[in-house]
């Protein structure tokens, strides 16, 4: 009866989905309010009624009804139970309804929380995203149906992959998934206005919310994959350039771009036709994302082959979508009336400059991901496209990026002063440079890169950092009254300078650690020591250890440093009995920010083991930096209050600041 | 400035851009795409020592040989031709005799394929899609590579 | 019935989210507006002007602007009041109270299964299945056995269900209980062996063999025993021993013997290679079968010494066996990977990866 019932809550929030992106809009042409209302509560049901139907899918996997294809095919009597919940969404059809509830929870949201938009605008923004539901839903119900019953049920699941029991595994990707969907709010919205045949700056103020939520989400989801592939793959990778990865850093790189261009169209009503497009595109990569992985289109051109109906099903969606929303914004787009004016040089510039490296970035991504593809379709040419590629296109496009990143916020709205914000740069310039001479002196030559990049890290964070003691007046006002006034700051000011000292952190760690990565490797004995960085790490002993369903070679590492023992690390090798699979487990010891990385090999005929040992200088700031982002977006979210672009003419800027 | 001439500010700014980001992809594109071929493709393709591509196979049965320090010797075939492959360092965990693999490197003035990057399949079914089709091409598929569920993304084992 | 009651109470909640705001009509709520928007945006000028985080200037420039749109929403107004579409909310009312229902259960029948319960993991194993009586009472026995541990009855009937479940650690302890408590004979001797050598996968182990030796020792005519002797002599490679007590045996058998067919099978097979080790009964079951039923077997029992050498890996005997299992099977690569594995498991002690070693050059593997 509960696959029975999830399945039927299915079936009618499908129904309910069709109600709800037909009648509202039909209400809006007619503007009868009664009628624009349904939108909002068939969203709330919607949800209501997808959130049984995953509920009921859980509870499926709880109680092992092996009943269920879905449950029988991924699930295992003997599983724990936290990973039986995992499990719900570790296959294709559970992942499908996660994402459904997620798109119906953001669109419940909007029902429950859209009071202060208008309601024709909030009943074409729910059409839309019943457009969008109703099409999931056609294609969980028709090609991926988690709720298929086998008549006599096997007595026992077929899948107890010990492999995938990974906590890691099981967060991150209803992370990435929260802001996957999240984008659909501001695509529903772009198309929306695209219906309505209206925008200005309200639009952007109203949209911005939901799109830094899902920028969030995607950000620390992202993180979170990195640092899972860095601790679960045991040689100590952190960023692979696989499609997977390129899959979601698009939508992240295009949704950074949106956030930013919405910014000048909330605040000037300027680039109001480019923000539209944005959002239309952070959302088509979303999809093309989820899909691309999804369909393991990526991995194979030939995955199409082994489920056509799928495979043909997500073309369609996407062209539906993806092709759809652009011949309108294509129709559309020139009533939009223009918004205002700016000179090049002023804050509008210095996002748009943003906005363009953002954008040109995500296009080299986006080659680089599906050329290959393109290629073996056209030519059937096998290539691969690998890191080498992205790190000379992706790379220079990021340093100009970064290098205008501290001015932006110091620029006025409307008419810059690029030279009196290069002198409030100074110090941070300074601090830039001698940071450089420093490494550079330390390390005597050698990468020469690598000191630069960091003082250009520096440089960003110092940006940061000289952008709020500017706002707070701090060394030309008392400080008591420096404070009050930094106390005084809009949250998102202190959000904006958060997100970008973030990407200066992690700049610093991903230099630090491509650079300064020392690495042994080596066959080890016991009582064998190795010398890594200034570390000795002694093999006392291995080991053997049964787990509850595989057995582990455990190596014991005693790590010292000038004679003095740290800690003891214990890698290991595991076995498991039933998949005659084996994974390696690596030890990690945090110092600081750095890290020791012990992986473990094979062992030869004379009992020695094979070991890698890493160690990461900083390593760690890598990930801190997108925590530290993701921090600064929560703030920025968190501040109710509106901020305006005051537009400052420019001599009003040397009369504020009489002290220089 | 009026407003025509901000806008072709803009418009060339964003032009010259996308022309420096077409110059950088179209640069990396020859120099860091690595092409995939199969023993036998190598030998009519005469690759010239030096040039990096990236070799799929099955590891020949009995080829492999573990030398002092991680040096590891073994043969990737295809059922026609066979390539003797050095390697220095850890294999991934998945690495089988009679199983499938694809190694990146270059040939040296020998004809011996240095690898520094070898990838083996993830689990028990799956097998390296570029080698599947290489194989099935040349007619030496077997029936029970195909048995594969969700094919998952290859592990990866390298020496930087 | 109550899966449809339920299918009701759904639909009626689906179709009351549609038919709810239709007939609120003009009193529903109406939204907010850019004006609100603009309102707030002025506010907050005023407040940063007076905080001094913008200058007088640009705090009058940026209000003339804001001021500008908000005028311009003046003009065109957003949400024109609202006129009551009475066809169209009547449409939208049978769509929902007639079409969702009649699509939702058209729709559902064509993909559900309504007449299909729950088959909740937990009531099946307390409902009837074939195997599970058994089970039942194997656990009602060993209850019992526990709480009087000296009933040498219990134990007897106890130990061959065990065995034949395939709990072969559990068959040793209740068969040693059955000659603790029961009384020594020769037939429970060989069948002690025979389970601890079940145990090992169908090794012969030295603990085992001596348990066989027991029995002979008791009756020198046990078949079973003799059978098992045998077949440690195959294992250990002395083919021609075991060929000896096996013809001795066929010898001696009456003609109508049921394990006759067995023992010429095992003849047969001493001549040719020295297959892995198969237990009587299970040979027994062979008998009949065809050559790829038979081989499927041996693959299992050499799978069943491989997992119990991944659960418990300190036995070098055990891994020369497999190897050499694999190396007949003509399986090399899996001989290989069962090498590297036996290494990483005796890796710790000195005595047996030295035993290990030599034992793998004599099976001419040495990697």
């Amino acid at each position: 009866m509960i696959a029975e019932a999830g399945h039927y809550a299915l079936v009618l929030a499908l129904g309910l989905a069709l109600i709800q992106s037909t009648v509202p809009i039909l209400g809006a042409r007619w503007s009868d309010h009664a009628l624009m209302n349904v939108a909002r509560s068939t969203a709330l049901a919607q949800l209501l009624f997808v959130g049984c139907s995953f509920t009921a899918l859980t509870m499926l996997h709880v109680v092992s009804d092996f009943s269920v294809v879905n449950v029988f095919e991924n699930s295992h009597s003997m599983k724990p139970l936290l990973y039986k919940i995992t499990g719900v969404w570790g296959n294709h059809e559970g992942s499908m309804l996660l994402w459904v509830l997620i798109l119906a929870l953001f669109g419940g949201l909007v029902a429950a929380f859209g009071n202060n938009l208008p309601l024709s605008l909030r009943a074409h923004v729910l059409a839309v995203q019943g457009w969008i539901a109703a099409a999931f839903y056609l294609f969980i119900l028709v090609t991926s149906n988690p709720f298929l019953r086998i008549a006599t049920p096997p007595i026992e699941g077929r899948d107890l992959n010990p492999v995938l029991q990974d906590i890691g595994l099981a967060v991150h990707p209803p992370m990435l998934y929260l802001g996957y969907v999240g984008f659909s709010i501001s695509f529903s919205f772009a198309v929306a206005a695209l219906i309505e045949g209206r925008i200005d700056a309200a639009w952007a103020r109203w949209v911005r919310p939901w799109t830094l939520m899902a920028w969030i989400f995607l950000t620390l989801g992202i993180a979170m994959g990195s640092y899972w592939a860095y601790y679960e793959l045991g040689w100590g990778g952190w960023w692979f350039w696989d499609p997977v990865e390129n899959a979601s850093l698009m939508p992240w790189l295009a949704g950074t771009a949106l956030l930013h261009s919405a910014v000048v169209m909330e605040k000037r009503n300027a680039l109001k036709v480019w923000t539209i497009l944005l959002s239309i595109l952070t959302f088509s990569l979303s999809l093309l994302g989820t899909f691309l992985v999804r369909s393991g289109v990526l991995t194979s051109v030939h995955a199409f082959a082994t489920d056509p109906a799928r495979g043909v099903f997500i073309l369609l969606i996407l062209c539906l979508f993806i092709g759809g929303s652009l011949s309108l914004y294509a129709w559309r787009a020139s009533t939009l009336k223009q918004g205002g004016l700016f000179a090049p040089i002023s804050r509008e510039g210095a996002l748009v400059l943003n906005n363009l490296f953002l954008t040109t970035a995500c296009a080299t991504v986006f080659i680089g991901t599906l050329y290959p593809l393109g290629l073996e379709v056209l030519t059937g040419d096998k290539i691969s496209v690998g890191a080498p590629f992205f790190n000379l296109t992706f790379g220079p496009l990021f340093v100009p990026l970064l290098l205008a990143v501290p001015f932006g916020p110091l620029l006025a709205w409307k008419r810059g002063d690029l030279f009196g914000a290069a002198q409030r740069l100074m110090a941070a310039g300074v601090t830039a440079l001698v940071a450089v001479a420093v490494l550079w002196a330390w390390i005597h030559g050698g990468a020469t890169l690598a000191p630069l990049a960091i003082g250009l890290a520096v440089f960003v964070i110092a940006g940061a950092l000289t952008d709020l003691a500017e706002r707070a007046g701090l060394f030309r006002v008392a400080l008591a009254s420096a404070i009050a006034r930094a106390r005084g700051f809009p949250r998102a000011t202190w959000g904006t300078a958060f997100a970008h000292a973030g990407v200066g952190i992690a700049l610093i760690g991903i230099v630090c650690e491509t650079t300064w990565n020392s690495e042994y490797i080596g066959m080890m004995k016991p009582s064998d020591v190795a010398n890594v960085a200034g570390y000795q790490l002694k093999l006392d002993d291995i080991a053997q250890r049964q787990g509850p369903n595989f057995r582990e070679m455990i190596a014991q590492f005693t790590v010292s440093r000038d004679g003095e023992t740290i800690q003891v690390m214990t890698p290991s090798k595991r076995n498991f009995t039933t998949r005659s699979s084996s994974t390696t487990e690596a030890a990690l010891l945090t110092r600081g920010a750095s890290q020791l990385y012990i992986s473990l090999g094979d062992t030869n005929a004379d009992g020695a083991i094979a070991v890698r040992i890493y160690h990461k200088p900083l390593v760690l700031l890598i990930w801190w930096g997108p925590v530290l982002m993701a921090f600064g977006g929560l703030l920025s979210l968190s501040d109710r209050r509106l901020r305006v672009g005051a537009p400052k003419p420019a001599k009003a800027a040397r009369a504020l600041q009489p002290a220089e | 400035m009026t407003r025509r001439q901000r806008r072709l500010t803009m418009i060339g700014g964003s032009l010259l851009v996308l022309a420096i980001a077409a110059a950088l992809v179209l640069n990396a594109m020859r120099d860091s795409i690595v092409f995939f071929s199969t023993p036998t493709m190598a030998a009519e393709k005469q690759i010239p020592p030096g040039k990096r591509f990236r070799l799929g196979g099955l590891v020949q049965p009995g080829s492999l040989m573990r030398g002092d320090n991680l040096a590891v010797n073994f043969s990737i075939a295809d059922g026609s031709a066979t390539l003797p492959v050095a390697y220095k360092g850890i294999l991934p965990d998945l690495f089988r005799e009679g199983q499938g693999v694809v190694a990146e490197g270059a040939l040296d003035a020998s004809g011996v394929f240095k690898a520094d990057t070898v990838l083996a399949k993830h689990d028990e079914t799956y097998m390296p899609k570029d080698v599947a089709d290489a194989l099935k091409k040349q007619g030496h598929w077997k029936d029970d590579y195909a048995k594969q569920g969700v094919a998952p993304s290859p592990v990866q084992g390298t020496l930087k | 019935m109550t899966l449809w009651f339920m299918f009701a109470l759904m639909t009626v909640a689906a179709i009351f989210a549609v038919l709810w705001p239709l007939s609120r009509g003009s009193s529903a709520p109406a939204g907010g507006d850019e004006a609100a928007v603009y309102k707030d945006q002025l506010a907050e000028v005023e407040r940063d002007a007076a905080a001094g985080l913008i200058g007088v200037a640009e705090a009058e420039a940026a209000r003339v602007e804001i001021g500008r749109r908000l005028l311009a929403t003046a003009d065109g107004q957003r949400d024109r009041p609202s006129r009551a579409n009475l066809g169209l909310r009547r449409a939208s009312a049978i769509v929902a109270l007639v079409g969702l229902p009649i699509a939702a259960v058209t729709f559902y029948l064509s993909l559900g299964s309504p007449r299909l319960g729950d088959f909740p993991l937990a009531s099946r194993t307390r409902t009837a299945d074939v195997n599970q009586p058994i089970e039942n009472m194997v656990a009602q026995v060993e209850a019992h056995l526990e709480k009087n541990p000296a009933d040498g009855r219990g134990w007897t009937v106890l130990a061959p269900v065990l065995a034949r479940l395939g709990r072969y650690d559990d068959a040793v302890r209740a068969y040693r209980n059955v000659i603790t408590y029961a009384g020594d004979s020769a037939e429970r001797r060989s069948d002690l062996g025979e389970v601890l050598a079940g145990a090992a996968g169908g090794v012969v182990t030295a603990e085992a063999k001596a348990e066989f030796e027991r029995a002979v020792a008791q009756n020198a005519e046990e078949p079973k025993a003799n059978y098992f002797l045998g077949l440690a002599a195959e294992q250990d490679g002395r083919q021609a021993d075991a060929a000896a007590i096996w013809r001795g045996m066929l010898a001696k058998a009456p003609a109508d013997a049921p394990w006759r067919p067995l023992l010429q099978a095992a003849l047969a097979r001493v001549d040719e290679t020295a297959a892995p080790a198969v237990s009587g009964d299970a040979m027994a079951a062979a008998r009949d079968t065809n050559e790829d039923d038979r081989s499927a077997m041996i693959r299992a029992m050499v799978d069943r010494l491989a997992t119990r050498l991944k659960q418990n890996g300190n036995d070098v005997e055990g891994w020369l066996r497999l190897v050499r299992a694999y190396m007949v099977m003509g399986e090399r690569d899996k001989a290989v990977s069962a090498l590297a594995e036996a290494r990483q498991a005796v890796a710790g002690d000195a005595e047996h990866l030295r035993q290990l070693n030599e034992g793998l050059k004599k099976l001419g593997l040495d990697g």
